[in-house]
């Protein structure tokens, strides 16, 4: 492959990974002791619209672990003051939970599993390829369940998603798993559209008959509870985009 | 085979200020030197993180020697000079400067 196709390949994922974060701005940290690539992480990822921290030690990364909220972790392996796996190991007794993509030059199979079983969620070979470490992210970023928080509060609603409960103005509020779920979905995404086809992927599995008309069924039942029970949030439909939980201030007319 | 050596337009999207390029020079320089002077500790480390960063930024020669350089380091073998000055003709090939003859 020519320095040109690739570059073509990397403009055409760019923009691809660029329409599909312009609905989701997170907060990373890039954990990187080369000048090179820190800064080539960092503009890359501020291209996709998120906001970047970088360190160059692992004891700066545990510091910037506990004071901030992060979305996704970048950590390369050969740290000054340590070594990476050490910190995914520390990140994770102290219950940081963001996902991590490891970076490393280490190229044995058996580096990749002893990252992989440290904590790190995905593995990525320097040199790297810039179109797919931007897809290793954004598909890293997709995972609701990994997303921050315990407890999403939007307007007078909490969900609690230790406790598998939604509460109205300190209220619990029951709800079918499926409710819940897409509750949850959506509060996580609070004020983004979330598309039609990432709530079938969280409420049913392959093997699930999904009708045509399930999701918007769930939106609708979901919509009345939260109506019965005051929640101060609206559930709004685009047709043809996906369905976006917002605080009722934030509600279009 | 030799790989294409990136075009200007390629190397404005993977390194826009040219920060990256500046860096193979002083790699190049440290190298060098360090060569000469035996400072093999440090000449690895920079041989790793060009190991690392080089064919990330387009310069696919540079990375795959030094990741060749890497691996036996890192296997205990001895850095060579036969591989470091391949090394340091690739460097001054994508920098633009003349080789020097063997």
């Amino acid at each position: 492959m020519t320095m040109d196709i690739a570059a073509a390949e990397g403009d055409a994922a760019a923009r691809s990974d660029r329409t599909a974060a312009a609905a989701f701005e997170a907060r990373i940290l890039v954990v990187e002791d080369d000048e090179s690539i820190a800064a080539l992480l960092g503009r890359e990822l501020r291209g996709l619209g998120h906001a970047v921290d970088s360190v160059r030690f692992a004891e700066d990364a545990l510091l910037a672990a506990r004071a901030n909220d992060y979305a996704l972790m970048i950590v390369d392996l050969g740290l000054p003051d340590g070594d990476g796996l050490d910190l995914v190991r520390e990140m994770r007794r102290r219950s940081v939970e963001a996902p991590i993509l490891m970076l490393t030059a280490r190229r044995r199979v058996e580096d990749r599993v002893i990252g992989l079983s440290s904590g790190a969620d995905d593995y990525l070979v320097k040199p790297f390829a810039v179109p797919e470490m931007r897809a290793r992210v954004t598909a890293l970023l997709r995972r609701p369940s990994r997303l921050r928080g315990h407890r999403i509060s939007i307007a007078n609603v909490v969900v609690d998603t230790d406790a598998l409960e939604a509460v109205v103005d300190g209220v619990s509020l029951a709800l079918p798993r499926k409710q819940f779920q897409l509750l949850e979905l959506l509060a996580r995404r609070k004020n983004h559209m979330t598309p039609k086809r990432m709530i079938e992927e969280t409420l049913y599995g392959f093997d699930d008959d999904v009708s045509a008309n399930s999701i918007e069924a769930q939106i609708s039942k979901l919509r009345r509870a939260l109506k019965a029970a005051g929640a101060g949030v609206a559930l709004e439909t685009r047709r043809g985009i996906g369905y976006r939980l917002l605080g009722s201030s934030q509600a279009p007319n | 085979m030799r790989r294409p050596t990136p075009s200007a337009a390629d190397l404005k999207l993977l390194d826009p200020e040219g920060s990256f390029r500046g860096r193979l020079e002083k790699d190049r320089q440290a190298i060098a030197q360090l060569s000469d002077s035996g400072n093999l500790d440090e000449l690895r480390r920079i041989v790793h993180g060009l190991a690392g960063a080089a064919g990330t930024f387009g310069f696919a020669e540079i990375g795959d020697i030094a990741i060749e350089i890497d691996d036996r380091s890192v296997a205990g073998e001895a850095v060579t000079p036969a591989e470091i000055a391949r090394l340091l003709a690739a460097l001054e090939q994508a920098l633009g400067k003349p080789e020097k003859s063997a």
